[in-house]
């Protein structure tokens, strides 16, 4: 297991260098001098003068790339054009925003996914089976932006039942010592800011939740038909374990195998999703705070931002292969 | 006629099979692929038979019909009503199929070729050359998919062309890795050996043995793709980033932006584009799983 770990460890190697090379490229390749679009168009020649010192802009491309490593290694993406503040202070109120909406979202797809398939797969050809391929069609078919518009205009505009945006009442005053706000007002026992905090979360992660459920669905609808006629499978049942023991230890277990690989690749899709979610609902995240960045050429927010998001991406799949490892043993001997 | 003569012409009169006889005829009597041609039909008719179907000028703004509040509804003068600013959303929709499946068949094809050279290099050279571009691949499977999209947008600036490259780009490593996949399991086959025994050149192996081997997950990776590039062009539109002038340009995702704040007395200005969307990428996705079982018969109602 720790080679397994160790291996896939070095792995993550290159693919660090090759995105802070990427990035590294992408900042020379804006329009105007480095110095400039990291900068801003409002800037003085002291400063100017005092960037390219820092990130060594007189000196060679091999002494800037260095220099750019370091600063970058220690999570210093520069300051906000904008708002003048450190772009790593602004990760930190942003990203807990993000990874609330992601983690609802995933927990909704992946709680709503595995039994939506298990039962298509369970009822194949019937009735169930191909409404819900027909559902996680229409799914993966919708573009995030507008199913969010769509459930906005249903529940919040129509129905009144939901708030529309943001992500929490504007006149709520609470202490935020995660920035996680469900977690904040549970540990607060605030259960009144909990109640509404839930309540502004709810749309914003169906919309970003949905088309990982009908991935997710459609993933599991096929591991369990593949399973359902493996030998094992069919051992357990002539041995007279009862059909629920077989569906749980036998079926879904295996089944449950493609799942986690799909989890880590959807996380991608989640962050993606996220900038477009949070754009409709207002929603004070990473990418609501990207979108402004595009919009003001804050480039460092951009830089930090895209080079923050895919880190957590990397991570994300380096812990699923990890944990795919440990619950499947066949993979760590290959 | 003797019985031989006979067996002949039967065998003549018929069909003659092959792969992609045989898959066209499987396609063609799947219900859901069907219903994908269509919409798929109705999407490519309305881009390329826009000006002519057009009631209005798709730019045109006329505020004399928004003076009494925003937005008067579809009537016989204006099937899907007027946007925000008096232009025809009928027009408007038609010229942004044109958009959509220009962008959406350029940046497939730019992913598409680059991704098939990269990918059937990796996988029959192997070696050095295979770790370098995979590395890279992966480098660029770690930004997902819409923020590679900004980025590039970002560094080459806004623009049709750009934006083709952008989406184009960002669907490089997936069509990459496909190929050499296929081209691996490939590499050592039977025909590929028999092939090689009787002296033929490894660059003629891989285009003319190999990669035609490899093509239909392709080609089925390609179809979906498409209706993911729709999404992705909708997406950046949505975010007001990549075309030239979000606000003149119609363009499917950059007009469901603003209307985001009119959702309480305009609804159909969100639905009808929206719905566009759907129906153009649900046509790709639908022919796109038709393909797929229609190449690959055993994954049938899979």
């Amino acid at each position: 297991m720790l080679r397994f770990v160790v291996r896939r460890l070095l792995l993550l190697v290159p693919i660090l260098v090759g995105l802070s090379i990427l990035v590294f490229v992408w900042v020379r390749a804006l329009p105007g001098s480095p110095a400039d679009s990291l900068l801003g168009e409002r800037t003085t020649p002291a400063l100017v003068k005092e960037y390219e010192e820092r990130f060594g802009l007189d000196e060679p491309v091999y002494v800037q790339y260095w220099k750019y490593v370091q600063t970058t290694a220690h999570f210093d993406f520069g300051v906000s054009v904008a708002s003048h503040r450190p772009v790593t202070t602004e990760i930190k109120e942003r990203f807990p925003a993000t990874i609330e909406l992601a983690l609802a979202a995933m927990i909704l797809a992946v709680g709503l996914g595995v039994p939506l398939g298990f039962l298509a797969a369970k009822r194949h050809g019937g009735i169930f089976d191909h409404g819900s391929l027909f559902v996680s069609l229409i799914g993966i078919s919708i573009p995030v932006f507008f199913l969010a518009i769509l459930l906005k205009y249903l529940f919040a505009v129509r129905l009144g039942w939901l708030p529309s945006v943001g992500r929490i009442d504007v006149t709520s005053e609470v202490k935020h010592p995660t920035n996680l706000y469900v977690l904040d007002a549970i540990l607060t026992r605030d259960w009144k800011t909990l109640v509404d905090v839930l309540k502004h979360l709810i749309l914003p992660a169906v919309a970003l939740g949905s088309i990982p459920l009908a991935i997710v669905a459609r993933i599991t609808r096929a591991a369990v038909l593949d399973v359902q006629n493996e030998d094992y499978v069919r051992t357990a049942r002539a041995k007279g374990l009862p059909p629920a023991t077989v569906d749980r230890r036998h079926i879904l277990r295996n089944a449950l195998l493609p799942i986690s690989t799909i989890i880590g690749l959807q996380t991608g899709l989640l962050l993606s999703g996220a900038i477009l979610t949070e754009t409709v609902f207002a929603f004070p995240g990473m990418g609501q705070w990207l979108r402004e960045a595009i919009f003001n050429r804050d480039y460092p927010v951009l830089q930090g931002g895209i080079l923050f998001l895919a880190l957590v991406f990397v991570f994300v799949n380096l812990l699923v292969d990890i944990s795919y490892a440990i619950i499947n043993p066949r993979i760590r001997y290959s | 006629m003797s019985v031989a003569q006979a067996e002949a012409t039967e065998v003549a009169l018929e069909a003659p099979s092959g792969l992609w006889r045989d898959a066209w005829y499987r396609l063609i009597r799947n219900p859901g692929a069907i219903v994908g041609l269509l919409f798929v039909l109705v999407f490519v008719v309305a881009a390329i038979f826009a000006p002519l179907l057009a009631t209005h000028d798709p730019v045109e703004q006329n505020l004399l019909l928004i003076a009494n509040g925003c937005c008067p509804g579809p009537s016989a003068e204006h099937y899907f009503g007027v946007d925000l600013l008096g232009r025809d959303l009928f027009t408007r929709i038609l010229y942004g199929a044109r958009y959509s499946l220009l962008i959406g068949i350029v940046s497939v094809a730019i992913g598409l070729s680059i991704g098939l050279v990269l990918g059937a290099i990796a996988g029959y050279v192997g070696g050095f050359v295979d770790s370098a571009i995979m590395r890279v691949m992966d480098v660029m499977l770690a930004i997902p998919g819409l923020l590679l999209a900004i980025g590039i947008v970002a560094a080459l600036g806004p623009g049709l062309r750009n934006v083709m490259i952008a989406v184009g780009l960002a669907n490089v490593p997936i069509f990459a890795r496909l190929l050499r996949g296929s081209v691996l399991a490939q590499r050592e086959a039977d025909f590929v050996l028999a092939a090689r025994s009787v002296g033929i050149k490894r660059p003629q192996i891989l285009f003319s043995h190999i990669i035609p081997n490899s093509i239909s997950p392709v080609i089925v990776q390609g179809t979906l793709a498409m209706a993911t590039a729709i999404i992705d062009v909708a997406g950046l539109g949505f975010l007001g980033i990549g075309l030239e002038d979000p606000d003149e340009t119609p363009e499917w995702g950059s007009m469901l932006t603003e209307v985001n704040e009119y959702l309480q007395v305009a609804p159909f200005l969100a639905l009808i584009p929206g719905t566009a969307i759907v129906i153009s990428v649900l046509g790709f996705n639908l022919i796109g799983d038709g393909l797929r079982e229609a190449l690959d018969p055993k994954l049938r109602g899979r």
